[in-house]
C-alpha cells in the first residue's frame, strides 16, 4: 500500500518536473540524471524480488532532498554553535558543550549518509538518526527533570524547544523515510 | 527589533508561503518561487549594507560582533545554496527546500537583532 503510494507520488512529480526542466536548457541536462534514475527505481519496486539491484538510490531524491536540506541546516548551525561555545566558554559547562559538539557531529554524519546512495550509507543513516532520536529524548528528559544540574545549552535541551521542536521531529521523519526507502533484501 | 528585521520578516514569510503553496500544488521550482527566494537574498543584502554603514558611522554592536557577521554571512549563503540545490532536481519537493529559506532567514535575522542590541 505504501509502496504503491510512493510510486504514484513519484510519477506525478516527474510529470510536473520534467516539462519545466526541459523548458530551460541548463537545468534540463542536470535534471535528466536523477529523474531517469528515479523512474528505473520506481519500476524496480514494482517488479519487486526479481530485481537484484537494490532500490537504495531513491533515498536522496524527492522528499529525501528536503530531509537532507533540513539536516544540512542543522549540521551547520549545530557545528557553528558548538564551535562558538567550546572556543569562548568551554570551562563553564564542559559536559553540555561536549554534548553540543557530539550533536553537531551526529547531524553532519546524518546529512552526508542520507545524501549518499548505497547499503553502507543506508546503515550509517539509520545509526545516525537513531543516535539522534535517543540523544534528543535522553537530553530532553534530563534537561526537564534535572534542570538545575543540566544547563539548557544544547540543540537537544528541552526536546529542542529552542529550535521549534524540529530536533525531535526530524529523527522520527528520518526513520519513517529510511524505512519506506529501505534497500531490498540481498539476493544470493 | 529594527526595520531590517521587519523587512526580512515580511519578505521571508511571503517567500515561504509562496514556495509551500507551489509545493502543495505539485509545481516544480519556477520563476515565482526562485524570485521570491531572490527577494529574501536582496533583503539580507540590504541588511548587510545597512549594518556596514552603521558600524562605519561609529555604532557599536552590543554582543559579539563576529557572531553577528557569522550569522549574516551564513544567512547570505543559504538562499544561493537552496536555489542551486533546487535546480539540480526540479520536483515539487525542491519548493519545500526553497520554503525553508524564508523561515530560516527570519529566525537568523531575529538572532542578529538580539546580538546587535
Amino acid at each position: 500500500m505504501e509502496e504503491a503510494e510512493n510510486v504514484n507520488a513519484k510519477s506525478s512529480q516527474e510529470g510536473t518536473g520534467n516539462p519545466a526542466g526541459s523548458a530551460s536548457g541548463i537545468t534540463g541536462a542536470a535534471d535528466a540524471g536523477p529523474a531517469a534514475a528515479g523512474s528505473t527505481e520506481a519500476g524496480s519496486t514494482q517488479t519487486g524480488a526479481a530485481q537484484t539491484a537494490p532500490a537504495t538510490d531513491t533515498r536522496n531524491t524527492g522528499p529525501g532532498r528536503l530531509l537532507i536540506a533540513v539536516y544540512a541546516v542543522f549540521a551547520i548551525s549545530a557545528t557553528a554553535r558548538a564551535g562558538y561555545q567550546i572556543l569562548t566558554k568551554f570551562s563553564e559547562a564542559p559536559l553540555a558543550y561536549l554534548l553540543s559538539a557530539f550533536a553537531a557531529a551526529v547531524y553532519v554524519v546524518a546529512t552526508v549518509s542520507l545524501a549518499k546512495p548505497g547499503r553502507t550509507a543506508f546503515k550509517v543513516s539509520v545509526a545516525a538518526v537513531l543516535v539522534e532520536l535517543v540523544g534528543v529524548l535522553v537530553v530532553g528528559a534530563l534537561s526537564v527533570f534535572d534542570s538545575v544540574n543540566f544547563p539548557h545549552e544544547t540543540v537537544w535541551s528541552l526536546f529542542g524547544r529552542g529550535y521549534g521542536f524540529i530536533p525531535l521531529l526530524l529523527p522520527i521523519l528520518g526513520l519513517i523515510w529510511l524505512y519506506r526507502r529501505r534497500p531490498a533484501p540481498r539476493q544470493h | 527589533m529594527d526595520a531590517y528585521f521587519y523587512i526580512i520578516l515580511v519578505v521571508g514569510l511571503l517567500s515561504s508561503i509562496i514556495c509551500v503553496a507551489a509545493g502543495i500544488l505539485k509545481k516544480a521550482p519556477n520563476d515565482t518561487t526562485i524570485l521570491s527566494v531572490a527577494a529574501v537574498e536582496l533583503a539580507l543584502l540590504v541588511y548587510l549594507v545597512g549594518s556596514i554603514v552603521r558600524v562605519a558611522s561609529g555604532e557599536q554592536i552590543a554582543g559579539e560582533s563576529w557572531e553577528f557577521w557569522g550569522y549574516l554571512a551564513t544567512a547570505l549563503i543559504l538562499p544561493i545554496g537552496a536555489v542551486y540545490w533546487s535546480i539540480l532536481e526540479r520536483t515539487r519537493w525542491s519548493n519545500f527546500v526553497l520554503a525553508a529559506v524564508g523561515v530560516t532567514a527570519l529566525v537568523m535575522a531575529a538572532r542578529m537583532n538580539q546580538i546587535w542590541y
